[in-house]
């Protein structure tokens, strides 16, 4: 098993859902400043390469705490769970009954203007659902109440999936 | 004092001297090249004043090369042996070449490969990588000469939506004319380098760039000296080219085409639209007609490519989670970005005026000489770094022949990317690993870019091994793949050279296609997984039977033969409703039997033997 580099300490962040996005984003440009293969461009291959790694580490890094799921999914990570592997038990089964039924109502959106009036409430309300359960996330977190936190953690992932789909089904809409 | 002056050897000297390095801009139409004068950053013009190079080639009688305005007079006189456009050739299969709309009088040279095409000319057979290379040799002598020394590196522009393959050829090209490539830079972002440094150091910039035949448009984020891409988007078909094409349509129909060549009336479209950018209408003579035409007509007459390029910027702006009224500047790029209609569609869609201070045929050589100034190590107290980002999405091709996408679209780079993969077969020792790039999910949609095989996997069950691929884009935007066998450490890499070209369609239709088709898309999906899950279910049963046929019950197989049949039977035809139903009564006729041979086997583990077979 591979172990698990620390993001937060990376950035020197505390290990917190609710992350500074300002502070991360300063301190990762601080960080490139410094690492970036740009910085080595006209010295040897060993040294660019090296540069290369690291610039891309910080990349990684950055791309993980910037989105909720990726922070998420590196808290569980650092306190030893592994969200790759999932089980039933880590999926309720309302939560299931629950998602197809908001999944039905995207793919039955009408064609058009009209559908982009059903998917707007759709999406406020998704949204909603993700920031309430994100707060419960922190709270089985806070409490290391780790099989709580996964389960919720996978209702995240559903609910995010479930985002994106209703924006590309926005997009075909609007025609990009 | 001289004395006191000790320097420790291997360190730097106390004054660095001025290291001599350039930025090119290698066009479709024209190239440039750009270097730190004194303070400023200035294109470098050739004896006679000129900073434009045309970017044709022609290989004369008795062994001369000629580039530029030279080559441009032979153009019409001996087309077969002047090259006009290599720049769109690069990286493109000869097929792929046949598809295009531009005109190429050339001969292709028979002996080489589909995916290198080559032209005959009479000193001989060359492809887009040396006539690159043979402007590129210009530009540098002119450099040199100017400069009074030798150039320690370049950094040569390419557009953002070039892919792997266009990106590898430009680099080739310029190695082979003798320079030290420090950097590929995006042609949006070098113009937005061009304009950051004047401009306020924050803010969110909007690059348009719309060339000859090629259109990029990028969102870029300025803090503090950090240029961060936040997205790109573009197409590689979508040009001034496009709006005199429709011109000339229309002038036919107008005129008449009569004793009128094609090229004479493309010609007379290019005129009539550069000449539309000064005056509100003009007049002119067409096969002796006399007619009249103002910008309204000719702006409502090429609407459709402005549109499309509209699309892209309402999408890139999307890409980047931004809003038209969050964009603080919008800088021009491209001599297409002249004409009026296309300056007042920009503005009204970002409801601001764009920057157009510094000129659009050399803003991009520019920033190109900003930042090989800084990557060359000359200290400037302008000191940035560019964050630049992945046009396309970078995948592995898995079974069902779909793309898993391993590095996303609009990625910061330099990245590095692992996923794992593991065996389809019992006992299967090597796997083919196939490098995608697209935005589509299936295989035959998106553009292959290499592909290898890693060997010396162990002999394990199907879904045993562990194989890690790790993808890594530098920061020039090149990929190379690694395979990887954990347990054993078995290993393959490639760069990524690529060896096949698009069969006919472009990177912007298959982004099109991509989001037309995301619905199809995942029916595909779904179809070829249950394909998938049938077929390992089947392999799966087959080896079972053959290992413990002692654990089958008395007319237990014959029923599984016939699910199996079944099965097979709409394989390639069924539904993937069909196939999972018929995947799950095999599963059901199959469950005893299966139980039955864990037992036995976790009877076995339990005396020392291993547990791999159930």
């Amino acid at each position: 098993m591979r172990s698990t580099q620390d993001f937060f300490s990376l950035f020197s962040l505390p290990h917190d859902f609710d992350i500074e996005l300002k502070t991360l984003n300063a301190r990762f440009r601080e960080l490139q400043v410094e690492s970036h293969p740009d910085r080595v461009a006209a010295e040897d291959e060993a040294t660019k390469l090296a540069a290369v790694q690291r610039s891309s580490l910080l990349n990684d890094a950055y791309a993980t705490l910037k989105s909720p799921l990726g922070r998420a999914a590196h808290l569980l990570a650092l306190a030893g769970v592994s969200v790759d592997e999932v089980s039933q038990a880590d999926l309720d089964r309302e939560v299931l009954f629950e998602q197809m039924q908001l999944r039905e109502a995207v793919a039955e959106a009408p064609e058009g203007d009209d559908g982009l009036a059903v998917l707007e409430p759709l999406k406020k309300e998704i949204a909603a659902r993700i920031h309430q359960r994100e707060q419960n996330f922190v709270q089985s977190l806070t409490a290391e109440d780790l099989g709580v936190a996964k389960r919720v953690f996978h209702e995240l992932q559903f609910l995010h999936k479930l985002f994106q789909e209703i924006e590309t089904s926005e997009e075909q809409r609007l025609a990009y | 004092m001289a004395l006191l002056q000790i320097q420790e050897p291997g360190g730097k000297p106390a004054r660095p001297k001025h290291r001599l390095a350039v930025g090119i801009d290698l066009g479709t139409t024209n190239s440039l090249v750009s270097a730190r004068c004194g303070l400023k950053v200035e294109s470098l013009p050739d004896e006679t004043g000129e900073c434009l190079l045309p970017s044709i080639v022609h290989y004369a009688d008795g062994g001369q090369v000629y580039v530029g305005k030279r080559a441009k007079a032979m153009a019409l006189v001996d087309p077969a042996n002047t090259i006009v456009s290599a720049k769109r050739m690069l990286g493109k299969s000869l097929s792929e070449l046949r598809t295009l709309d531009h005109y190429m009088p050339y001969e292709f040279d028979a002996t080489r490969d589909d995916t290198a095409p080559s032209i005959m000319t009479r000193a001989g057979s060359k492809d887009p990588i040396s006539v690159s290379a043979e402007i590129l040799k210009v530009l540098k002598a002119r450099a040199e000469e100017t400069l009074n020394g030798r150039l320690e590196g370049a950094v040569i522009t390419v557009p953002a939506y070039f892919n792997d393959a266009q990106r590898q050829q430009t680099k080739d090209a310029a190695e082979e004319a003798g320079l030290n490539v420090l950097r590929l830079l995006n042609e949006p972002t070098a113009a937005a380098v061009a304009y950051g440094l004047d401009t306020a150091d924050q803010g969110n910039i909007v690059v348009f760039d719309l060339g000859g035949g090629t259109f990029d448009v990028s969102v870029l984020s300025l803090t503090r000296g950090v240029f961060e891409v936040l997205a790109t988007g573009g197409d590689t078909n979508l040009g001034g080219d496009d709006f005199d094409r429709l011109f000339a349509e229309w002038l036919k129909h107008q005129a008449g085409a009569d004793g009128l060549s094609e090229g004479e009336i493309m010609q007379c479209a290019n005129e009539i639209k550069h000449r539309l950018s000064e005056e509100e209408a003009v007049e002119f003579t067409l096969a002796s007609q006399a007619m009249t035409v103002t910008r309204e007509q000719f702006a409502a007459l090429t609407s459709e490519p402005l549109e499309r390029a509209m699309r892209i910027c309402r999408r890139s702006l999307r890409d980047a989670k931004l809003t038209n009224e969050e964009i603080d500047n919008i800088v021009l790029v491209g001599g297409s970005t002249r004409m009026p209609a296309v300056r007042v569609a920009v503005a009204e869609f970002f409801g601001r005026e764009p920057l157009t201070s510094i000129d659009p045929d050399k803003v991009v050589a520019v920033g190109a000489g900003i930042q090989a100034d800084v990557l060359i190590g000359n200290k400037s107290e302008n000191d940035f770094l560019l964050l630049d980002v992945t046009p396309l999405s970078l995948g592995i091709e898995t079974m069902g022949e779909l793309v898993e996408k391993i590095i996303p679209r609009n990625t910061t780079i330099p990245v590095s990317r692992a996923q794992e993969f593991t065996t389809f077969k019992d006992g299967q020792t090597a796997m083919a690993l196939h490098v995608m790039q697209g935005e589509r999910e299936s295989v035959a949609d998106c553009r292959s870019l290499a592909r290898f095989t890693l060997r010396g996997i162990p002999a394990m069950v199907a879904g045993a091994a562990k194989i890690r691929v790790t993808f890594q884009v530098d920061a020039d935007g090149l990929l190379s793949v690694s395979a990887e066998e954990t347990l054993t450490g078995a290993k393959a890499e490639i760069q990524v050279k690529p060896s096949y070209g698009l069969e006919a369609d472009t990177i912007k239709s298959m982004l099109q296609e991509s989001q037309e088709h995301a619905r199809e898309d995942m029916e595909l999906r779904s179809l070829r997984e249950a394909k998938v899950d049938a077929i390992q279910l089947i392999d799966a049963i087959a080896g079972a039977v053959v290992a413990d046929p002692e654990l089958l019950e008395e007319g237990e197989e014959a029923r599984i033969n016939e699910a199996v049949a079944k099965l097979i039977a709409v394989l390639d035809e069924g539904s993937s409703a069909q196939l999972t139903k018929l995947t799950q009564s095999l599963n059901e006729v199959s469950g005893d039997f299966a139980a039955r041979r864990m037992d036995a086997h976790i009877g076995r583990a339990l005396q020392g033997e291993r547990i791999d077979g159930v």
